[in-house]
Formats: C-alpha cells, structure tokens, sequence
C-alpha cells in the first residue's frame, strides 16, 4: 500500500480562458492539506480531476493508490467529497438522504450519524428545502462522514457559513482527524479556516501550484522586517528576501525564507531593523501570489 | 458493496418521480375511458391520451437529469462510487423504465376497451400502435439531448422539434393508403406497411440509444 492518499504529477487539463499548468500535488496517509487559492484559481478544477469528475489532458493521478480517472469508481469507495456547489434533493428529508446513502455504503456508521445530527443539531425528518445553507452543508457534511471514508475532499465546505456554523464544522473535521489512517484535502480562499485544521499548505494561482509545504514550515519561514533606511543608502538584493516596499526613510522586507542573519546583513548596509514580524497565513498567501505574478510577467 | 450502484441510482429515480408517474396514468385512465363515449368524446379522449403521454416524455428528462444539473445535486451523485458510463446506464434504465411503466399501462388499457368495445373498431389497432410509438420516438429524442447537451436549452429545443412534429407523424401515418384503408377494419390487419413502420419506430429508438450511448463514453468532462 502505498503511504500517499493522493498524488498529482505534471496535470494539465486546458479551458478556452482557463489552463491548469503542470500541477504537482502529493498528501501522505493521515494528513490534512489546505488548498489556498484565489476564486477562479484552479482549486476546484483541481478537485474535479482528482475525484474523476474532469479527465486531465496531460499528467498522472492517483488517489489511494488508484489511477484516475479510470480506477475513479474503486477509488470513491473510499472518498468522502463535499463541494460548496453541491446540494442535495430538495424534496426529500435529510433521513432518505442517509438511507440512500445507508443502501450503498457497508461502512455507514448508523450510530456516528446519530451522533453527528445532534452535534450538527439537524433532524432526519426536515426537508432538504426547509433548511439553511449552514444546515445544507451540515447535512452533506454528515451523509459523508458517517459513512467513514478514508479521504475526505473538501471544496469549500465553509464558504457563506456563520461563523457558529463554520466552528461546528471545522471542530468535527478536527476531530476526524483523530483517526490517523483518515486523510483530507481542504479547499479555501479562506485562510483561517485553513490555518486552524491543516498539516500541510498547498497555494494555487491562476492554474498553477505556486508553494507547497507544511504550515509550520510557513510560518517559521515567513517574516516581514520593518527597516529604517537613512538617505544615501540602498538597500541590497538580499537572499530570501522576495520584495522590499520603501516610502522615504521606511521600508518594509518580505522574506519567505528568513534566517535571523538576515536582519544582520541589513544592519550591515546601515540600516536599522526596527522589528521582525511573524506573518499570518492570509499575509503570507497575499505576499507568495503577488511575488509569483511579478515573476510570471517578469 | 450493498447490490448495484446502477440499481440503486435507477430507484431512486423512482421515488423521486412517482407522483408524476401516477398522476399520467391517472389522466389517460380518464382520457380513455371519455372515449368510450364515443363522438366529440371519442376526440377528446384521444388528444388527452396522447397529450398525456407527450407531457410525461418532456418532463421526465427536465426533472431527472436537467434538474439534477441546474440544482446541483448532480455532483452529490456523481461522488458517490460511479462513473459517467455507469449514471448514463442508471439514467436510462430508470427513465426508460418510469416512461415505459405508464406508457404500457396505458396502451394495454386502449387495446383492452377496443377489444372489449364498440365505439373503436378493431382494425384501427396497428395505427394505434404506431401512433402510440411517436411519443415513445419523442421521448427517447429529449431524453438523449438532455443526457448528452446537458443543458436546459437544449431540452427545449428538443422538446419544441418534438412537440411540433407530432402532427406530421399522424398526418404522414393515416395518408398512407395500405394503412388507412384497414382502420375501420373489423380485425387488426398486419400488412407489410404497418410491420415496416412499426419496425422503422424500433430502428429509430434503437440508433438514438446507441448514440447516446456512444456520446456519453466519449465525455471527458462530466461537471
């Protein structure tokens, strides 16, 4: 068995206005990925191709040790997908959804899903049509949950939800997490949401994979040095440094892989480091698309 | 795995659609048996038939497979472990089967008040089947457009072809000599024409499935 739940390597797939450019992605067993990305960055494309939804024109993928799209109905056996633009029937009660779902799956857990209406506080005799959004992906989120799947893909699930709704949520897919042998994928554009559940960060932009790494590893790498620069001097292209923003006698130094002798070497050109600030997921999302861009047009 | 996904997607179709399915049978049993009447009633039991019949083959391809990508429940379905090829065999098998359910309820109730009546005479049997297999031609039509165009647009444009060609179906069938000069009939005659209409009906549903089919397996993308 192989110790990835999922593995992308050079995937393309091209649109009339969209291309998704060679995309490399790989989540081990047990982890949770957080896939950031912009609206219309390639996220749920991405997510399509992986669940066999949209074949790719070029590259491999292979989901639990399946090669999709062709292996894509062994392989959602153990796939729990949830979707923001995904909705269930809306004449029929949450309780048919769970039986229907209940007829397929052998691994539906009835009591799990008892459990998780309460928590969710949904009732299996409401109608699809008389709930709200929240309850909506409440309810999706259930009917993929209590049928125990080895991967969980994500897409959106927190969009347009309270924040109330969106802690439930977040809390339950915490604790899945306690189980080790159970993977997820979670697509966003919100960064906190991600930041409070994920193991590992991927960033996307404009159909391409621009960073990819453990959350720790972001953040610990991630500074932004706060630099007073007096007249006559310029500051050097300095390593791990990404962009140096002045206005006047103050400048502000990105780095996305910051050592503590950074701030020396600014020191040494004669500017003062004022201060080393750690950066928030969403700053260093923001700072990591806007250097990609620069380079693509560069 | 609990049985076959195909099964399992095919009746649930089934239980989404059954009202409508009851509510058509219920409007032919009462079309036919105004029929009986015979004259105006005669007429009107007729159009209300078919009528009945034409308005279950537009709305069953809308509410099971237009709808299901216009309310977006076609992703929920398709995460589920089946593949484009398996949910275009589930679809037909649970359309074709929701259709054929009142379409045959309702030609088996027709041919059992000819037999058993007055007012029709027997001979008008064979065009009454091949009359009947119009909205059967049609329905398959909007259901592989709606499967294969994926949108209600075109549903529509099928359903406008359809609806409007009716008339020219019935006006071609009873110009045909061979085949009106039997309708007053006192037995059913099976000549050559009838069978050759018959089996050219059959052909067309046929070669539509196939395409359908073929199609389907060539999607790349399916959301």
């Amino acid at each position: 068995m192989t110790d990835l739940a999922l593995e992308m390597s050079g995937v393309s797939k091209k649109y009339r206005y969209f291309t998704l450019d060679k995309v490399d992605l790989k989540l081990p067993r047990g982890q949770i990925m957080g896939l950031i990305g912009a609206n219309g960055a390639g996220k749920s494309t991405t997510i399509r191709i992986l669940m066999g939804l949209v074949h790719q024109d070029a590259g491999e993928v292979r989901v639990l040790g399946h090669s999709m799209p062709a292996e894509q109905v062994a392989a959602k056996w153990d796939i729990g997908f949830a979707s923001e633009d995904m909705r269930l029937y809306d004449a029929m009660t949450l309780g048919w959804h769970m039986n229907f779902i209940r007829s397929i799956y052998s691994s539906w857990d009835a009591s799990y899903a008892q459990l998780l209406l309460k928590r969710f506080g949904l009732r299996a005799d409401h109608k699809i049509k008389g709930l709200s959004h929240g309850q909506r992906v409440k309810s999706a989120l259930l009917l993929v949950l209590a049928r125990k799947p080895k991967l969980l893909v994500l897409d959106e699930p927190t969009t347009g939800l309270d924040p109330i709704a969106r802690h439930e949520i977040l809390r339950e897919l915490t604790e899945v997490m306690a189980n080790e042998d159970r993977s997820v994928l979670f697509s966003s554009h919100n960064t906190q949401d991600v930041e409070q559940i994920s193991d590992h960060i991927t960033f996307i932009d404009r159909g391409r994979v621009i960073d990819s790494m453990d959350k720790e590893a972001y953040l610990d790498r991630w500074r932004r040095l706060r630099l007073e620069v007096p007249l006559g001097i310029d500051l050097p292209a300095l390593p791990g440094v990404i962009g140096v923003h002045q206005r006047g006698r103050l400048a502000v130094a990105t780095a996305n892989a910051f050592v503590p002798d950074l701030a020396n070497a600014y020191e040494s050109t004669g500017a003062r480091v004022q201060c080393v600030e750690n950066m928030t997921l969403e700053e260093i999302f923001v700072a990591n698309v806007a250097h990609s861009r620069e380079e693509v047009e560069v | 795995m609990n049985g076959s996904i195909i099964a399992h997607l095919a009746l649930k179709d089934w239980r989404l659609n059954r009202l409508l399915i009851v509510l058509t049978v219920a409007v032919g049993l009462v079309a036919l048996l105004l029929a009986q009447f015979g004259g105006l009633a005669l007429v009107l039991g007729g159009i209300w038939f078919f009528v009945a019949l034409c308005v279950l083959g537009s709305m069953l391809p809308a509410s099971t497979i237009v709808n299901e990508r216009k309310k977006q429940t076609l992703a929920f379905i398709m995460s589920l472990p089946v593949s484009s090829i398996q949910y275009t065999i589930a679809k037909m098998l649970s359309i074709w089967a929701l259709f054929l359910v009142p379409w045959l309820t309702l030609l088996i109730f027709a041919l059992v008040l000819i037999a058993n009546g007055h007012v029709v005479p027997h001979g008008s049997v064979p065009m009454l089947l091949m009359l009947a297999m119009l909205p059967l031609i049609a329905f398959c039509l909007m259901f592989s457009t709606a499967l294969v165009g994926e949108s209600e647009g075109w549903l529509i444009a099928a359903s406008i072809v359809c609806n409007s060609s009716y008339w020219l179906g019935w006006f071609l069938l009873i110009r045909i000599p061979s085949l009106a000069a039997n309708l007053k009939a006192p037995v059913a005659v099976w000549n050559a024409p009838a069978i050759t209409v018959l089996c050219a009906e059959l052909g067309l549903i046929a070669l539509i499935t196939g395409l359908t089919l073929f199609f389907q397996s060539r999607k790349r993308d399916f959301i």
